[in-house]
């Protein structure tokens, strides 16, 4: 008479959370050109960062409101004053320059606002890409250099932030789907910033769209995108489903299928939720 | 018309400074730092105190309760003390949307607390405002 033995249950799968870290740095060409203090533009997929000797000076992307949107957007300055310097910049002026001498700015609230940009869209430029970099040399940024920052202190805020949103809610669909609203019985109270964010989701804007609106880094309004996410007030909008298809299958089988129960499409994301809240554990 | 690095510089002439940084409470960056780090790393200090910071700052229970629209944040500063240290943490409004703070770290023999929070106040005025 033979054993039978019962077969262990295959092991739940677990992404490698540390395979990131492991390999270093964020992009092997930014690190050799930081090496080679390189001046230029890096151009990638999601952002693009100008570098001055092998420092970063500036970063853009369009997942990041600029500067210009931080600086006017609640008055700090008027948008003509920007334009001016923007316009009167050349190549012996510098554009911050000629907004701190021209009295329009302190220069604390430049360095704060340029540096505060600067990290946001460097968090997006340096984002997996699926095409590769291309470095320009030569070429600099009529801002000019407010406050170089290291690559390295760069690309490791880049990870940091990757790791602190990873904690606050390990679902990224968030981060780029439109977003909406989730009525709770008993919502649990909102910090004052967060509401802001709460405000204006509304199933059509996404995280980028809210932070121009607000004049905040991009990255801050995932912060609380993410909190508002792990406290079940707001979710990714789910693409509605085609209905047909979901109706024409239920006929088939004859079974009237409750309310409820009529798009499979929810129960996947929502079990997919459960599974990275599960894993974040 | 100072900017981080002179604000802090200037922190760090207070009595019984040891280390001073400007941090921002979302994510916990520190956008400038100077002297010592307490705890022995700088971006460590910055992202417990931000924690700290951000606890504080969207509470109910620690906003003034006279009526009017709080500021945002509610609070002015935050001051913790152990055996031989103080820490002053002191909000920075801007008139541009940001959440950062000036963290100032004070030998307790030597540090005047009294004196480190007003200078503090003052010098959060002058970074942002010239």
């Amino acid at each position: 008479m033979t054993m039978v033995g019962t077969t262990p249950p295959p092991r739940l799968p677990v992404r490698n959370k540390a395979a990131g870290s492991r390999s270093g740095g964020v992009s092997p060409m930014l690190t050799r050109l930081a090496a080679e203090r390189a001046t230029g533009v890096l151009v990638r997929e999601c952002g693009t960062l100008y570098l001055t000797e092998g420092r970063v000076v500036h970063a853009e992307s369009p997942l990041a409101p600029g500067l210009d949107v931080i600086l006017t957007a609640h008055g700090t300055l008027d948008a003509r004053a920007w334009q001016d310097a923007v316009d009167r910049a050349d190549q012996r002026h510098d554009a911050d320059r000629l907004l701190l001498d021209g009295g329009r700015l302190a220069p604390g609230a430049l360095e704060l606002c340029h540096l505060s940009a600067l990290y946001d869209a460097a968090y997006f430029a340096l984002a997996p890409s699926r095409t590769p970099g291309h470095f320009h040399y030569g070429t600099t940024h009529w801002l000019g250099s407010v406050h170089p920052v290291p690559v390295a202190a760069v690309e490791h805020e880049t990870l940091r932030r990757r790791s602190l949103l990873h904690r606050i809610w390990p679902d990224p669909a968030s981060d780029s789907a439109p977003l909406e609203r989730v009525d709770t019985a008993a919502a649990p109270a909102v910090a004052p910033r967060q509401s802001a964010v709460l405000g204006r989701v509304d199933g059509i804007r996404t995280a980028a769209d809210i932070a121009r609106e607000l004049g905040r880094p991009a990255f801050h309004t995932l912060v609380a995108v993410r909190r508002l996410a792990a406290a079940g007030l707001v979710a990714p909008r789910t693409p509605p489903t085609p209905a047909g298809a979901a109706s024409a299958d239920r006929a088939g089988t004859g079974i009237a299928a409750p309310d409820g129960l009529r798009t499979a499409a929810p129960d996947i994301a929502l079990l997919k939720r459960v599974r990275d809240a599960l894993e974040a554990l | 018309m100072p900017g981080i690095d002179e604000c802090l510089l200037e922190a760090m002439r207070l009595p019984g400074a040891r280390g001073a940084a400007l941090v921002d409470w979302t994510s916990g960056l520190a956008l400038g730092t100077v002297g010592e780090p307490p705890g022995g790393d700088h971006e460590t200090a910055a992202a417990e105190a931000a924690e700290l910071a951000r606890l504080a700052a969207e509470q109910r229970a620690f906003a003034p309760d006279d009526g009017e629209e709080a500021a945002d944040p509610p609070v002015e500063d935050l001051i913790l003390s152990n055996r031989d240290s103080y820490h002053v943490l002191r909000f920075v409004r801007t008139s541009f949307d940001s959440s950062v703070f000036l963290h100032l770290w004070l030998a307790r023999a030597d540090g005047n607390l009294a004196l480190a929070r007003i200078r503090l106040g003052e010098m959060a005025g002058r970074l942002v405002l010239g």
